[in-house]
């Protein structure tokens, strides 16, 4: 069960992150098409990136001759929450950004028609398209969720400390004990299921 | 010049080839109605949100009161743009009711909110339109849509209004509404420029039409003299 927590805290912090600085990045490129036309396609392209390859790269940041040695960042929950966040960037930004694109194009126009400031208008075009954006943030955090390569290489696995619930099924799996890994995978699959199911409901509610 | 000025104003949207508009010059001054006809695709629809400065020219100059809106900087272009408000012809209505919509124009300028909804209120009565005040923007016809949309861009108290096409979706007795309100905001002051093919709102209404085609601006006259001959 503490697994199952750990796991939410800190792909939820990664999350939580990650849409802070991908919603704004999405917002920004979509009102500068001049930026976003090269943008957009490459991070499209990192939406499917290994998780192991990100999770190399914090690694060799992290590690202690690495250039981010000194922070001691590495084998804690602080460098998964890190590493999941960069994992989940790309995908959130893009999605966001079509999204708020949409968006933009009926809200964003009617908002300066209206007098509307900069402020104000991205206020209204992403409050317009809540339940898009929230989309967006979900699949980020089933993505960081449901990771492995990340949690693992720069989390390490350690038990009560940095074991969430996909390295500790990996874990088990490879000791031959697939009872306890099949009950985190239901778990696993349970709360994803729930986390969309809520966020149709929350789509319907606000349309 | 006491209002918006297109001067040699060229435009091509982005990814188009073709011109949309071909140098057109055009003013629309307060205290008059300007209706623009012309075929579908003739570019109306390009010169009014051009006008409202929702489209910057690839050519040419569009002023509000003597500024070239597109030169001036940040809180200057913001207190130029307040003044003119273009309405959608396919209306667009935000989260909430008819109520909610129309007040939303005077709070995004910093009207306290009580005021707000005062003037929003007086606007819907006056038009017959008090009816809508609680209802959802799910629940209204196409053609109470388009009135919310006109009312919330009047709320604004723009000195110019740009309306595009707002008749297309109304029936007769909106209709009638909506010259009634065009008349009165006029007698207030109020320059309006009309992108429409009802030559009964044109002939009702216009203090001067111009014929768009083609991305020009033909001839411009009074009513009676432009609209008998299409
Ligand atoms: N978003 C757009 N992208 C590319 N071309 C457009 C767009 N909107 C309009 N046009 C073109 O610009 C021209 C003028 O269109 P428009 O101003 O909408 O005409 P009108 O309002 O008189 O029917 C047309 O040829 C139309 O095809
Ligand atoms: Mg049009």
């Amino acid at each position: 069960m503490e697994i199952v927590v750990r796991s939410l805290v800190v792909s939820g912090t990664a999350t939580l992150l990650a849409s802070t600085w991908s919603i704004v990045l999405a917002y920004l490129l979509v009102r500068s098409p001049r930026t976003s036309r090269p943008l957009i396609p490459l991070l499209e392209g990192m939406v499917g990136v290994p998780t192991v390859l990100i999770g190399l790269l914090l690694y060799l940041l992290l590690s202690r001759q690495g250039p981010l040695g000194v922070l001691r960042l590495l084998y804690s929950p602080q460098a998964i929450v890190i590493g999941q966040a960069i994992l989940i960037t790309p995908l959130i930004t893009s999605v966001a950004y079509r999204v708020l694109t949409h968006s933009w194009d009926m809200y964003g126009e009617l908002a300066l028609s209206l007098g509307a400031a900069e402020g104000q208008a991205a206020k209204i075009v992403i409050s317009e398209s809540l339940s898009g954006v929230a989309a967006a943030v979900v699949m980020g955090f089933s993505r960081a969720l449901g990771e492995l390569g990340v949690a693992l290489m720069v989390g390490g696995n350690i038990r009560g400390y940095t074991r969430v619930m996909t390295t500790a099924i990996a874990l088990e799996v490879s000791k031959g004990e697939f009872e306890l890994a099949v009950s985190l995978g239901i778990i696993l699959l349970l709360i994803l299921a729930m986390i969309s199911l809520t966020l149709r409901f929350l789509g319907r509610l606000r349309e | 010049m006491n209002g918006i000025e297109l001067r040699e104003v060229w435009f091509k949207y982005p990814g188009s080839k073709e011109w949309a508009l071909r140098g057109v010059s055009l003013e629309i001054r307060r205290g008059e109605v300007l209706v623009l006809v012309g075929p579908n695709g003739s570019g109306k629809t390009t010169i009014l949100k051009l006008a409202g400065g929702l489209y910057r020219p690839s050519r040419g100059e569009v002023t509000f009161w003597g500024s070239n809106i597109w030169e001036v900087n940040g809180s200057k272009r913001l207190e130029l743009r307040r003044a003119v408000v273009y309405v959608h012809e396919k209306p667009i209505l935000l989260r909430g009711t008819a109520l909610d919509n129309v007040t939303f124009a005077p709070l995004l300028r910093g009207v306290p909110r009580e005021e707000a909804i005062k003037i929003a209120e007086e606007l819907l009565s006056d038009t017959s339109s008090a009816y809508l005040s609680r209802k959802d923007r799910r629940e209204m016809s196409a053609g109470e849509a388009q009135v919310v949309s006109i009312l919330r861009a009047v709320a604004a108290g723009p000195k110019i209004l740009l309306l595009d096409e707002p008749t297309a979706h109304l029936d007769r007795e909106k209709r009638v509404i909506l010259t009634n309100l065009i008349g009165k905001l006029r007698s207030e002051g109020m320059g309006i420029a009309i992108a429409t093919h009802d030559h009964l709102l044109a002939l009702r209404t216009a203090d001067r039409v111009v014929i768009v085609e083609n991305g020009v601006v033909g001839s411009v006259g009074r009513p009676s003299e432009i609209l008998d001959c299409c």
